[in-house]
């Protein structure tokens, strides 16, 4: 049973980000600069050339999520409309919470009432039906992460057509235009999160070594274009690191059986990467663990406090990379009075990246997510 | 004789022996089963009253209600038929997503009549397994549908490799879930048009009477000659294929069918039906009941979006409003 034309969609949405492989040097400055900008040095502080890029669903050049920018005469006329919005989300999480509160802050401060906010569990179903409520109350504006391209198109037809506003966090329903059926998608630099991982797991382990690389085994293109940035930047920057080990994480919540196994097999690892935090990291940090293992250095994507603890007592995580989840809901609250006041936005919009290490907690956590990072991260720091 | 409405006492239909049961009986009697009823008014005005500047009462909200619920009224139609024979399916939510992923598959490679009976199929094929495991090898529904919720599951996730798959086809959708008639949406229809034929066969056929019999004493319905095995298969065959043709809805409603379709819909189809008035142990049941159970439900959700409330908070509020509902109206009365 083959789904060739789900495959033909699916595909589209990954070839679509096509890493740009060569004559991109001249960005790596730029991009970086935006990453690390307000942050005090951290491991990475040099950062390696940008051997790809992060493009939209459709090919599109990336803007960054600050030339956003809306003059005062702009805010008052929105805020004369007295414009409602509803956030529509994919899940709950802590980045899901983080870009729900970038959002209603920048509402609040644009004078745009959110009148309702749905997670789906990351049933298409169930986003369809959250939709056709929220839109019984007629918001100007809708904010959310389509469960699947694909099986969610139908349902953000009807909102568009009711005349919402639509601006979308890194997923587009499929067949959907820019400028036409929605406002602009935002999402983290994709490019950057790897690159910066990159970077960081070389400066940690001196820059050369054998590392192990953990990646996402599912055709999801958030986590494959990390996950390949990650590999392309090591493979094209850094000639004395070695990948000696390559696993695919298919069930994230297996992560630490198949670490056992890498982990037997190759004794003397420098480094290590995995894909995402929680839960695959998590579970390569108990398997390092438990095989008495405290020199392979550990490197991911995404906060997460088992990790962040780690790092802050000098345990194996060295860095764990960030977006800056809190901007990227400003930047689509901004996106939606660009919708509301008919002003043309950029098509694709990416938020720079933080590398967090035990050097910049605090300051990283509160770039990430505009909040310090837990309390237990901070007593372990002591 | 048990004469509310709502409630289905086995010893009302001919052919079976009331006598030896009277404490079964007394457990029967049971006038909580209007109480559904009136929590679905009480609910209905809360919302009505807090709501009413908020699009609650409209009529477009209220037919997203019917049409969002339609779905789970189907697989809990099902539910009710295995429930009351003393049985439990857990593999449905798992049977919409693979029937979803088949119908659409087929109906794209092959046509619209194949993909409808291909989704059906795998409904009623996942029902038959689970019914022929539970009678021939003498094993427990739950275990059997247990591991069969997670064999299907997977094969729904491995015959895309993940991948969503798009429905085109105008006929189909405008069949199942996206189309209307003059202003009923289809899905109301089809809510309709199961829920009376399951209260048909369930109230007044011989066949509903053998399932109230058997979940309320197999022992004694075998001996006054009931088939327990046939009836035991057919009750999963039953849910299986409701499930299948929960599936076909869904791929229609979203023009599109994918694994997750259904993932969390168990739970919501037995507390529709429990709070419906179905035991959850055999034995007494309502169709109409599942129909206003499954309605609390979305209604609940539903209220509680346009509430304002976070994702967060709804999960409380309707966790707390739920738990009033069972104890409105599956409260077991003193000295049960």
């Amino acid at each position: 049973m083959k789904a060739h034309r789900a495959t033909a969609m699916v595909a589209a949405v990954v070839l679509a980000v096509v890493l740009a492989a060569c004559g991109s040097d001249d960005d790596a400055g730029s991009s970086d600069d935006a990453g690390g900008s307000g942050a005090p040095a951290t491991a990475a502080s040099t950062p390696s050339p940008a051997v790809g890029e992060t493009t939209g669903p459709a090919g599109e050049q990336a803007t960054p999520t600050d030339e956003l920018k809306l003059s005062a005469d702009e805010i008052a006329e929105v805020k004369s409309g007295k414009p409602t919005a509803a956030l529509v989300w994919h899940q709950s999480s802590d980045f899901v919470n983080a870009v729900s509160r970038g959002a209603k802050d920048q509402f609040a401060e644009l004078g745009i009432d959110v009148v309702a906010e749905t997670q789906a569990n990351f049933d298409a179903a169930k986003q369809k039906s959250d939709i056709e409520t929220v839109m019984a109350k007629r918001p100007d504006a809708l904010l959310s992460l389509p469960v699947d391209p694909t099986a969610t198109a139908s349902a953000y037809r009807g909102a568009v057509d009711a005349g919402a506003k639509l601006v979308l966090l890194s997923n587009v329903p499929a067949g959907f235009k820019p400028g036409k059926d929605y406002v602009t998608v935002v999402t983290d630099d994709l490019f950057e999160m790897g690159h910066h991982a990159a970077d960081a797991l070389a400066a940690a382990i001196g820059g050369k070594g054998e590392i192990a690389y953990f990646f996402h085994d599912a055709e999801y293109y958030v986590t494959n274009q990390r996950d390949e940035a990650f590999k392309t930047t090591i493979e094209q920057n850094y000639p004395d690191i070695e990948i000696v080990a390559e696993q695919g994480i298919a069930d994230p919540a297996k992560a630490e059986e198949q670490a056992n196994g890498i982990l037997v097999k190759n004794p003397s690892l420098d480094g290590i990467y995995v894909t995402f935090s929680q839960p695959p990291a998590e579970g390569v940090l108990s398997a390092l663990r438990s095989n008495g293992n405290t020199d392979a250095k550990l490197v991911s994507l995404d906060l997460d406090e088992p990790l962040a603890i780690d790092m802050a007592r000098g345990g194996n995580t060295a860095a764990l990379i960030a977006d800056r989840a809190y901007e990227l809901g400003q930047s689509m609250a901004k996106a939606a009075a660009y919708g509301i006041l008919g002003k043309e936005a950029p098509e694709f919009l990416v938020a720079p990246v933080v590398t967090v290490t035990k050097d910049n907690l605090d300051a990283g956590y509160q770039e990430s997510l505009n909040e310090g990072p837990p309390q237990a991260v901070l007593d372990a720091a002591e | 004789m048990s004469s509310e409405p709502g409630t289905t006492d086995p010893a009302a239909h001919r052919g079976i022996d009331p006598a030896g049961s009277i404490l079964a009986r007394a457990r029967r009697v049971d006038p909580r089963t209007y109480v559904v009823y009136v929590a679905f008014l009480l609910i209905l005005a809360f919302f009505a009253i807090t709501l009413r500047d908020d699009g609650f009462l409209t009529s477009d909200n209220l037919l997203n209600i019917a049409r969002q619920t339609a779905p789970i009224t189907v697989m809990a139609v099902g539910i009710v038929f295995v429930l009351s024979a003393g049985e439990i399916d857990l593999s449905i939510g798992s049977i919409v997503a693979l029937a979803a992923l088949v119908a659409a598959i087929v109906l794209r490679d092959v046509g619209l009549v194949a993909g409808v009976a291909a989704g059906l199929a795998v409904g009623a094929g996942v029902g038959l397994v689970n019914g022929l495991f539970v009678t021939l090898l003498r094993l427990p529904s739950f275990l059997v549908t247990l591991a069969t919720m997670g064999l299907v599951a997977g094969l729904a996730r491995w015959s895309t490799d993940l991948k969503a798959v798009a429905v085109v086809d105008q006929t189909f959708t405008d069949v199942f879930g996206s189309g209307d008639v003059g202003p009923i949406p289809g899905l109301v229809i089809w809510t309709l048009a199961v829920v009376a034929l399951g209260h048909l066969v369930y109230r007044h056929r011989r066949f509903g009477a053998h399932v109230l019999a058997i979940g309320d004493n197999p022992g004694a319905a075998r001996v006054t000659g009931i088939r327990v095995d046939r009836v035991r298969l057919a009750v999963l065959v039953i849910s299986g294929t409701a499930a299948g043709l929960a599936g076909l809805l869904y791929a229609g409603r979203i023009q599109g069918a994918s694994y997750t379709l259904g993932e969390s819909d168990l739970l919501i189809v037995i507390a529709a039906v429990v709070i419906g008035g179905t035991r959850l142990f055999g034995g007494a049941g309502s169709v109409v009941g599942a129909l206003v159970g499954s309605l609390i439900m979305g209604m609940l959700t539903n209220g509680l979006i346009l509430m304002g409330l976070d994702s967060n908070q709804q999960m409380v509020a309707q966790g707390l409003l739920l738990l009033i509902a069972i104890s409105l109206t599956l409260r077991e009365p003193k000295g049960a």
